[in-house]
């Protein structure tokens, strides 16, 4: 664990080297602070010393880092640090509904699919994991959209809530605790707002389960094929348990180890996702942030995302390690009975 | 002596990608009740095929194609026949009636859940309603002796747990235990089951002989040496004491110190538990020391079963006299069979050893020999009787 | 080189990888035959799609464009014909260079250990650390949109989990006793790697390329449907979708009236990714040693 230290630190040696690559002009905006700075450029570069050597450099943007400030996102107008949390919630939203249906799902198809090696149950279901994994997420979102939002018309709309609800969650007759809509709805008791909300979910959490659900399913049904074939299973069965105790007692708690292990690449592949799916759906998240930020040659924004997901991956990383030493318990730290 | 499980014509095949194999083919073989029938031969030779067919364990590609396997039940006092038996009842016998012991006691133990979980996981599902019993008499016992403040307040909780435990004492399929057992939190309730199954797992380990029991019950497999392992394996088998213990060359992956230990351990269970043992194994050493009869197999095929001293005194089919001149010992030449293992997929015509028997005749190589009873209880296939 | 028979074998009678097999085999020769399915105008970059006027409106799949056109009249038949070559080029081109540099450096760290093996992996380490498609967005802003940064970009980005594939697989080789055997004949360190260590260790890596050609394309697409890729006009499957974000509803009477835009060059992607993703998991099925031989 130890070892993400230096990792996290050639993580921004290496953001930073990109950033080099730049004139001081452009590199500018990685420093500013407000609009009104944008406008003295050369002030920016003299006060942050943009012609200095390479390690001097460093040190300042690091300790600029370090005091939040990650420069300035010309595509909306706010400081990078701000702009990530006034995005945040929204691809969180996404996150909280499609990260249990993308794990649960993906679990329960891959059991069944390894349960009945074979038979029309597991072939279906590995047409669709390799069907699914092989969707363009932006075009499953367009074609969605044309038929939920289009044929069936506004059944399903993109961007986060419908226009009068838009205002009414901005306005002095809401509070909003967390941002994240459908629970400041709970919070607020506003039902309305709630399910328009759900509403508008639906389409984008389906696109992104579809594809990321695909990969867990495969990884579940090949974990599980193996984990059949251990001997506990077969010592399982002889001892007169029904075959159902068998499978989800004994054989799955033993698949779901690597599963675990691979949950923080959903993640990544979540993080991934949201760029395109935010995009299609106008959902304004961190993910359509970023993309228009990188269209747009926003340099501060773009680095700026992709610091705070590498921090946010080797997080997420240094939890499911500790996940698993829960999970396995030859894992663990201990002695042994002699 | 009187059998406990008679096999008639069983044959067992596989079909696999390549074509048929077969495994076991017309078998015939008793096992008698309170004796160790050890099943000796090479890697092949379908002595683990016969273990698992006992169980109905055969794996796919393999199926059970014909003949009967009947097991006498003493305490039912009736003759099942295993192979037309229901799922349902299949599963009744298995690790109660009937239980085994497998080669590798690493593989055979699940490294998620501890020792005592896995074998208290037998006295669950076997003698629910034996635990459910004594829980109630636990309560029973805590009513009459507790006192005090704290235990007046749990009187009425506990006199409804003992009229739950009760219930399922008497039939353990009534529908409030059933429920309860399923509901995420309520199961709870049913922890005392799980407590009477860990006393009665601690009081298994010791009879194996582990030290210190119940530390020993929670910990996780790989926290055990292998010997111990194979104890514990050996506890799971025997937990609802059964009739039958059958064993897959459970002293192979063992050191040699261990193994004479484990046989030790064999030796006891025949004579406390009055169990039968079916020991499956290649070591013709292991099998002298622990046996009561022996029986050897080829390709399949029985070759051979007699007692075990009549078996190496007087061996008479080929293969048994080539397997026990090929045992080495000091200032003896080392002697091995000649030719290869009969090939599965095309196995030789008539007798399968007829390639490499020294003594054979024209007709070992059209006509399968039956088996026949040469002496006393030692009945040999071949055709030299 | 039996085993090579067996798996070919084994993937012909697959189902699944039959369809894989035959999907790909039909993108090959659509690839190679495009000159002739699709006629380029003279004197012109062949990948330039043509343009049948400059109305914005999408036109519906008639005689003259076999699939429509789509906004700005590009037609959509010729741009998914070509744009099977880009696809081709854009897949085989990141694959096999990362390949290589993965091979390269993984049996550097694998085979020697040490200090190189902890320099190589750390810095594998940093890369890792970023989602794959967001650090490929971040290189392609920096070097200009473009399809070769778009390349540039996904080799960067690809590079680590092979390096790392490839040192596992070295590692487990290397204990093997063969190696040992050979060093003691006294062969060289390079040949011990070339010859012994990695062809027995290249099979997961194949699976894994065979796999990654479907990735590495969906990737390439997504970015240049967000724009940071082909520029427009470009024959390629993303840049083709791009077009059709403006005309996903129609109008109330017929809102699917557009579908083709959407749809087509949407179709073409999946099914050239499932082709190979299929074989890939065929292949990964069949040199699975528990599941090969029954």
């Amino acid at each position: 664990m130890l070892l993400l230290i230096p990792v996290l630190f050639g993580v921004t040696v290496f953001i930073f080297g990109i950033t080099m690559l730049f004139s001081p002009i452009e590199r500018a905006s990685l420093y500013v602070r407000s609009a009104r700075q944008m406008g003295q450029l050369p002030q920016i570069i003299a006060t942050y010393g943009l012609d200095r050597p390479f390690w001097e450099q460093y040190g300042t943007w690091l300790n600029q880092v370090f005091h939040g400030n990650l420069g300035w996102s010309q595509v909306v107008g706010m400081p990078v640090w701000d702009a990530i949390w006034h995005f945040l919630p929204a691809t969180l939203e996404l996150a909280i509904f499609a990260t249990p249906l993308i794990i649960i799902l993906g679990i329960f198809f891959g059991t069944k699919a390894a349960a009945h090696k074979d038979r029309p149950v597991d072939h279906a279901t590995r047409v669709a994991a390799i069907a699914g994994w092989s969707l363009p997420t932006f075009w499953v979102g367009l074609v969605l959209l044309m038929i939920f939002y289009g044929l069936i018309r506004g059944f399903l709309p993109p961007e986060r809530l419908s226009h009068p609800m838009n205002l009414l969650v901005n306005s002095a007759d809401f509070v909003r605790y967390t941002r994240i809509n459908t629970i400041d709805a709970i919070l607020n008791l506003n039902g309305a707002v709630f399910l328009d909300a759900l509403r508008h979910l639906i389409l984008p959490v389906v696109t992104l389960t579809i594809v990321q659900m695909a990969f867990i399913m495969r990884l579940m049904r090949s974990s599980m094929l193996e984990s059949l074939g251990k001997g506990y299973v077969l010592t399982a069965r002889a001892k007169g348990l029904a075959e159902r105790v068998v499978v989800n007692k004994h054989a799955r708690r033993n698949a779901l180890i690597p599963v675990i292990t691979v949950s923080g690449y959903v993640f990544a592949g979540l993080a991934n996702g949201v760029v395109i799916t935010e995009t299609i759906f106008a959902y304004k998240g961190i993910g359509w942030w970023a993309a228009n930020a990188a269209i747009r040659l926003d340099i501060a924004g773009v680095l700026g995302f992709a610091l705070f997901n590498a921090v946010l991956f080797v997080i997420v990383n240094l939890v499911v390690d500790i996940l698993y030493t829960r999970v396995d318990p030859r894992v663990r730290l201990g002695g042994s009975v002699q | 002596m009187k059998d406990l499980i008679r096999i008639r014509d069983v044959s067992v095949r596989f079909y696999t990608y390549e074509g048929v194999v077969h495994a076991i083919d017309d078998l015939d073989l008793d096992i008698r009740q309170g004796e160790t029938l050890g099943i000796v031969g090479e890697t092949g030779s379908g002595k683990t095929m016969t273990a698992l067919a006992i169980l109905r364990l055969i794996p796919y590609p393999g199926r059970i194609e014909s003949g009967s396997i009947v097991f006498v039940d003493r305490d039912l006092d009736s003759e099942i026949e295993l192979l037309k038996l229901s799922e349902d009842g299949m599963r009744a016998i298995r690790g109660n009636k009937i239980s085994m012991v497998f080669q590798e006691p690493g593989a055979a133990l699940n490294p998620v859940y501890t020792i005592g979980n896995q074998i208290s996981e037998v006295y669950l599902l076997h003698r629910r309603q034996e635990l459910a019993k004594r829980a109630s008499e636990r309560l029973d016992k805590l009513l009459r002796d507790g006192d005090g403040f704290a235990a007046g307040i749990r009187r009425p909780f506990w006199r409804w747990q003992r009229r739950l435990y009760g219930k399922i004492s008497r039939e353990s399929n009534s529908i409030e235990p059933r429920l309860l057992g399923r509901l995420p939190w309520f199961r709870r309730l049913l922890h005392r089951l799980n407590d009477e199954a860990t006393l009665l797992t601690v009081d298994m380990l010791k009879d194996v002989e582990i030290p210190d029991a119940a530390r020993v019950a929670v910990h996780y497999p790989h926290e055990l040496s292998g010997g111990m392992k194979q104890r514990a394996v050996i506890a799971m088998a025997l937990a609802c004491s059964p009739e039958l213990l059958i064993a897959d060359e459970p002293t192979t992956s063992l050191d040699v110190t261990i193994q004479a230990q484990m046989l030790e351990l064999f030796r006891r269970i025949k004579t406390d538990k009055g169990a039968s043992v079916l020991f499956v194994t290649h070591n013709l050493g292991v099998a002298s020391e622990v046996c009561d009869r022996v029986a050897v197999m080829y390709a399949g095929r029985l070759c051979e079963v007699a007692p075990v001293e009549e078996m190496f005194l007087n061996p008479l089919h080929p293969y048994t006299k080539a397997l026990l001149d090929a045992v080495p010992m000091p200032g003896k030449e080392l002697k091995t069979i000649p030719g290869a293992l009969a090939d599965a997929l095309n196995p030789p015509t008539g007798c399968r050893f007829h390639p490499r028997c020294p003594s054979a005749k024209p007709v070992c190589q059209q006509e399968r020999a039956k088996l026949k009873e040469v002496s006393k209880d030692h009945m040999v296939a071949c055709h030299l009787y | 080189m039996s085993d090579w028979k067996f798996t070919a074998r084994q993937l012909v009678k697959n189902p699944l990888s039959l369809v894989g097999i035959i999907l790909i085999f039909i993108f090959v020769i659509i690839a190679i035959f495009a000159p002739l399915i699709a006629p380029a105008p003279a004197y012109r970059d062949p990948y330039l799609i043509p343009r049948d006027g400059y109305s914005a409106t999408p036109q519906p799949p008639s005689e003259e464009h076999i699939f429509g056109t789509t906004e700005g009249q590009y037609d959509i038949f010729y741009g998914v014909i070509w744009g099977t070559r880009s696809a081709f080029r854009v897949g085989l081109v990141v694959i096999g260079i990362v390949v290589a540099i993965g091979i390269v450096l993984g049996s550097l760290a694998g085979y020697f250990g040490g200090v190189i093996d902890e320099v190589i992996m750390r810095i594998t380490d940093i890369f890792l650390a970023f989602p794959a498609l967001i650090l490929a967005m971040a290189i392609v802003t920096i070097m200009g949109p473009s399809l070769r940064s778009v390349m540039i970009a996904l080799t960067i980005v690809s590079w680590p989990s092979y390096a790392r594939l490839i040192r596992g697989d070295i590692l487990q080789v290397r204990e093997e006793d063969y190696i040992e055997a050979s060093r003691g004949l006294g062969a060289s360190n390079a040949r011990v790697i070339m010859r012994h260590a990695l062809p027995n260790a290249i099979y997961p890596t194949l699976i894994m390329a065979s796999l990654d050609i479907g990735a590495v394309v969906l990737a390439a697409a997504a970015l240049s449907f967000l724009g940071l890729g082909a520029p427009e006009g470009y024959a390629d499957w993303g840049q083709l979708t791009s077009f059709a974000r403006n005309w996903i509803v129609g109008p109330s009477s017929d809102p699917l009236k557009f579908w083709y835009a959407v749809t087509i060059p949407g179709l073409f992607i999946f099914f050239f990714v499932m082709g190979w993703n299929l074989l890939g998991d065929a292949f990964r099925d069949i040199l699975d040693p528990r599941l090969a031989r029954r």
